[in-house]
């Protein structure tokens, strides 16, 4: 055994996403990564699906009627949840940047969540009622 | 000090050289209003001489203890037992992270002084050049004959906690970056080319665990933004130069 | 003990201010545009667009392909170059990171032509 396991490496990537230890800028920052691998994976997801649209009338409504089931839903209310978690995450770190709320990030990120809790709520509820 | 007494089990990370690492336990009675640092201490001195750790000053200014805590960066001379664990818990004790273990809890940090060295990290600087929290009012403006240290104590706590730092071994880090930020590159433009690159400024990704830790207000993410403002009026500038 | 790590290697311009620009940049331009491509997509009409009718027909106002077609492009270069951050923290060598840029240059003009292309033919069929 050497001194060497203490050493960064890149190997140790899964500890950019364990919570343990951190703090409220570390789970920000965990949550940022989560959710833009998530959402590039939709993207793409997304635009092959889509590629349906090409094949005309049947194929394109047939599709949303099979997509049309709790589990795509709770799928699709997640992909939501992601992306607006993402985009109120990326408001704390443009405003940080430029300096406005550095030292109260804090807060910044605890306010912008309870906005993003608040969203995802009313989407959720709208997607299973609608 | 308090009357009553906490027992605690001081769990201390062990490696020697070509050893695996590992933990040994010790059952202490402790005063909550001791250090965690008194209480590595005590091992040293009464159970196990053979604890490896640093430790100097005792007062957060030499920057020598820093170690993990219940797996949070802290300086242990500062850190109250009552803070982190309770009357029966366990304390945890681990080297910093992303240093090269010497010994138990002490670790190289070499890395970070010399990669201080390069950006022209200053440990004390005229009282104008810094950002003091309360300026006094009557202070002879240009007077750069009157100095003051630094705030940064180079304790590294910073460069273990960050996330991004846990991956890439060239990172510069949060201490660093916040040396270059203090020159400033108006004093020094050299430092636009090691700073605005992969290794330097754009491998913060804005998780704040640099300034959560820090136990000295340089408050390394602030410092790290002010940079990048910094490297962005000097790139935009050089923009309308060439034209 | 540490040599390899002590001499700071020379800083790599991976990533720089201009790169980084286009992070900050297209991010609040998604925003505004994803709060846009939700609302039209999903509110317009009783419950939004959900038989390939209603999307013919939203298509077939011209400016509809236009703004999703920069939606799609503003949303790939902000996720690629944020993918390649996320890479880059691998600590990929020169040769890995010229493949990579490679890579992702690609896919991104190959899903921005893919989409623009089906935008289109939607559109064309009003």
């Amino acid at each position: 055994m050497d001194n060497k396991h203490n050493l960064p490496s890149p190997a140790k990537f899964w500890t950019w996403f364990n919570p343990i230890g951190r703090q409220t800028g570390g789970w920000a920052f965990i949550l940022n990564r989560v959710t833009a691998l998530g959402l590039t994976f939709y993207l793409f997801l997304h635009l092959v699906m889509l590629g349906q649209l090409a094949q005309g009338p049947e194929a394109y409504d047939g599709f949303v009627a099979l997509m049309h089931n709790p589990i795509i839903i709770i799928g699709e209310l997640l992909v939501v949840a992601a992306g607006i978690l993402h985009g109120l995450n990326g408001v704390r770190i443009i405003l940080t940047t430029f300096g406005v709320s550095i030292t109260r990030q804090k807060q910044l990120f605890y306010a912008l969540m309870a906005v993003a809790v608040v969203a995802i709520l009313v989407f959720g509820i709208r997607m299973f009622t609608a | 000090m308090s009357q009553n007494k906490w027992k605690i089990t001081l769990k201390i990370h062990r490696q020697k050289e070509a050893e695996a690492p590992h933990f040994d336990e010790f059952a202490l009675d402790v005063d909550p209003d001791e250090y965690v640092l008194d209480a590595v201490e005590r091992v040293w001195a009464f159970m196990d001489r053979t604890v490896c750790f640093r430790h100097a000053c005792h007062h957060s200014t030499c920057g020598a203890c820093g170690m993990r805590v219940n797996g949070v960066e802290k300086l242990t001379c500062i850190t109250y037992i009552r803070d982190v664990t309770q009357d029966g818990g366990t304390l945890k004790v681990e080297p910093l992270r992303n240093f090269p273990v010497i010994s138990d809890l002490a670790v190289d940090m070499g890395s970070l002084y010399s990669r201080l060295d390069t950006v022209g990290a200053r440990s004390v600087l005229p009282v104008t050049q810094a950002e003091a929290e309360k300026k006094p009012a009557d202070w002879p403006a240009g007077d750069e004959q009157y100095i003051r240290l630094a705030d940064c104590i180079e304790c590294g706590l910073c460069i273990s906690a960050c996330p991004s730092a846990a991956t890439s071994s060239d990172y510069l880090g949060p201490a660093v970056l916040a040396g270059a930020q203090a020159n400033g590159l108006k004093r020094n433009p050299e430092l636009l080319g090691l700073v605005d690159t992969e290794d330097g400024l754009w491998r913060c990704h804005s998780a704040f665990e640099c300034t959560a830790v820090c136990p000295s207000f340089v408050d390394p993410a602030r410092r790290i933004m002010d940079l990048r403002k910094q490297v962005f009026v000097e790139r935009f500038s050089r923009v309308f130069r060439r034209s | 003990m540490s040599a390899e790590i002590r001499n700071t290697s020379a800083p790599r311009s991976g990533e720089n201010s201009w790169l980084w620009l286009v992070k900050i940049v297209t991010g609040p331009l998604l925003i505004i545009l994803i709060l846009v491509h939700f609302i039209v997509n999903h509110f317009i009409g009783q419950n939004g667009l959900l038989t390939y009718a209603d999307v013919v027909a939203y298509y077939s106002n011209p400016l509809i392909p236009l703004m999703e077609i920069l939606f799609l492009a503003t949303v790939v270069t902000h996720s690629l170059s944020g993918l390649r951050g996320i890479i880059l923290d691998l600590k990929p060598s020169r040769g890995v990171l010229t493949a990579v840029d490679w890579l992702l240059a690609l896919v991104g003009v190959a899903a921005i032509s893919y989409g623009a292309w089906l935008a289109l033919v939607i559109a064309s069929r009003s």
